[in-house]
């Protein structure tokens, strides 16, 4: 069932007035049974690899507990009986157990996500590394599938660490895994923010609802009138990007920086608008990323839940581990102080980076997308002081506004470089397209016409803009901590429902319904 | 105590470690520091600093590392 359908708003009109005639302790079981009528209604076979997750990680969580419980009443029992050298060989027999548990559930688990997604990837280079002719398979994939391995195994880990205890019922652990809404494409949950919401006692509120339906049109909003248009003409370059260059590759790769951020942050308003309908509060996902004034910055401000995700059960294991301990001393014994505290990190990065592109999916075009971004970061890092005696050296002053505004250009145009393999058809493609924008650069595409035979006419063009307007004045403010939601939510009842008329009506007058009705691009992961 | 203000200084040598406890809360220590500190630490205490306890409460002043660093080699 997609989002964008009137099937889903009858489905989720129905289950917010049951949600509210409810008892409380009806209203999490009610969430329970719409999110697995939603997801069976995706089929049953991938339902059942929902299940599967559900119970493995559900299982091996209190396993863990189980664990840590045996090893307290060993060291209860002989209390004062034991050197420091028993004690601390009891915990590491115990820790080791553990350690066992978790692989196994994360092998299991990211193994599935593993051969679903990226066997054919696999089966492709194996054939042209050795010359063999083995065919793919067609495997069933199931929705958002990324989305909720990563949440249960960021749970599993969390349990590990003795961050929080287990769930101990296997149907409220399978709401957290399963809460519909943010099933096909995240915002990635944390079990500590999210799971204690579905117990709470909700009670019905006008307001709440009109907030909630308020998100919900701005993401449709974003989704069908920005980035289904925008959608036409990215499709058009990139894809038959051999005839074109300069400035209409410049367009498809503007048009595919707009349209990525309408329908990723737009499929966010609506995920979390659905779910503030039912007073669940999700981790935001966007931070005005367009706006982020380093690489580093903006991945603190795009698909925030996967980069926390990552740092949190990734990147710190790897930057803490003895292997890498030793990395930086011996760096920083041959190569100096910063090295030897910076290169650690850049390699960690990178390994993240290269995990973010494989993520992005089975493709070479996509693991280059990655790592082009944790190169970035890694030699920005360890330029660091020749970027900081430059500064100094020409008298910048860094905290000047046109100083800062020079930042954000010049992390966009980072980003839309980046762009270029992740919306090309092949790594190869991407750097055709890269130096036909070069080469076939000529100014005069802007006045002869060519960039209206792209498939957008003049009018769709100034709808993108004007479209893309609103959006970046909205995201202005919100990074002057203004927030236009609580603004509007303080007007009077004609002027809020007249915003909201304006916003719905624009949809269908306004939105690509006819020429491209794709679905959400992250609900494919 | 002594062992811990000396990696500390070590790392960051113009920070005042004895009386500052807006590390963190001031962006005195950067992630790499953090890393730098979490490193050393674990070394030198034989102790594991884990995910969960790069917190900005038990970073924020040497004061709070040492009773971190208590905390971990009494579990």
């Amino acid at each position: 069932m997609s989002f964008i359908s009137m099937e889903f708003l009858l489905f989720l009109f129905i289950a917010v007035v049951v949600y509210y005639l409810l008892p409380q302790k009806g209203q999490w079981i009610w969430l329970l049974i719409c999110s697995y009528l939603f997801y069976l209604s995706s089929g049953i076979k991938v339902t059942l690899f929902l299940v599967v997750t559900t119970i493995s990680t559900f299982g091996v969580g209190l396993l863990l507990e189980q664990e840590d419980f045996r090893l307290k009443q060993i060291l209860k029992q002989k209390n004062g009986n034991l050197t420091a050298e028993e004690k601390k060989m009891y915990k590491d027999k115990s820790k080791c157990r553990k350690k066992w548990l978790l692989a196994g559930a994360l092998v299991f688990n990211f193994g599935i996500l593993a051969v679903l997604k990226y066997w054919n990837f696999a089966i492709d280079n194996w054939n042209i590394l050795f010359h063999t002719e083995y065919n793919h398979v067609n495997f069933l994939l199931p929705l958002g599938i990324s989305f909720y391995t990563f949440q249960s195994m960021g749970y599993l880990i969390d349990v590990y660490r003795k961050k929080y205890v287990p769930e101990h019922n296997l149907f409220r652990f399978a709401l957290f895994v399963s809460y519909f809404p943010q099933l096909l494409q995240g915002p990635i949950g944390r079990f500590d923010r999210l799971s204690h919401q579905f117990f709470e006692k909700h009670t019905f509120e006008l307001m709440r609802i009109e907030r909630g339906l308020q998100l919900m049109l701005w993401g449709f909003f974003k989704k069908m009138v920005l980035a289904d248009r925008a959608a036409v003409l990215v499709n058009q370059v990139f894809q038959n990007y051999e005839e074109y260059s300069g400035i209409a590759i410049i367009a498809a790769v503007l048009g595919y920086s707009l349209q990525l951020y309408a329908d990723f942050s737009g499929g966010m308003d609506v995920v979390m608008g659905a779910s503030e309908c039912f007073h669940i509060k999700l981790d935001q996902n966007f931070k005005q990323p367009y706006f982020a004034v380093s690489i580093s910055d903006f991945w603190h401000r795009w698909h925030i839940t996967l980069g926390t995700w990552m740092k949190d059960y990734v990147f710190y294991p790897l930057s803490l581990s003895k292997g890498m301990n030793r990395f930086g001393k011996f760096t920083k014994k041959y190569f100096g102080k910063h090295v030897g505290r910076v290169l650690p990190v850049c390699i960690s990065n990178l390994v993240i980076f290269f995990l973010v592109g494989v993520w992005h999916g089975a493709a070479w075009k996509f693991i280059a997308y990655g790592l082009y971004n944790g190169i970035i970061i890694a030699f920005s890092n360890l330029a660091a002081p020749l970027y900081q005696k430059a500064i100094a050296f020409f008298h910048i002053p860094v905290k000047s506004k046109p100083w800062v505004v020079f930042q954000i250009v010049r992390t966009f145009l980072l980003v839309n470089i980046g762009w270029y393999f992740d919306m090309g058809i092949s790594f190869s493609a991407a750097l055709v397209m890269m130096r036909q924008t070069l080469t076939g650069f000529s100014l005069s595409a802007l006045t002869d016409g060519s960039l209206f035979v792209l498939g957008l006419s003049v009018s769709d063009y100034a709808v993108l803009l004007l479209g893309s307007a609103v959006i970046f004045f909205v995201s202005l403010l919100k990074e002057h901590k203004i927030s236009v939601r609580e603004s509007i939510s303080k007007k009077p009842l004609v002027i809020r429902w007249a915003l909201y008329g304006i916003l719905m009506f624009s949809i269908p007058l306004l939105g690509q319904v006819a020429v491209v009705q794709g679905g959400f691009i992250y609900a494919q992961f | 105590m002594e062992e811990l203000m000396e990696i500390l200084e070590e790392i960051k040598p113009d920070v005042d470690f004895a009386v500052c406890d807006t590390l963190i809360d001031d962006g005195i220590l950067d992630s790499f520091d953090i890393l730098n500190i979490v490193s050393e630490l674990n070394d030198a205490f034989d102790i594991e600093i884990t995910p969960v306890d790069i917190v900005p409460e038990n970073f924020n002043s040497a004061k709070a590392l040492w009773e971190m660093v208590k905390r971990l080699q009494e579990d």
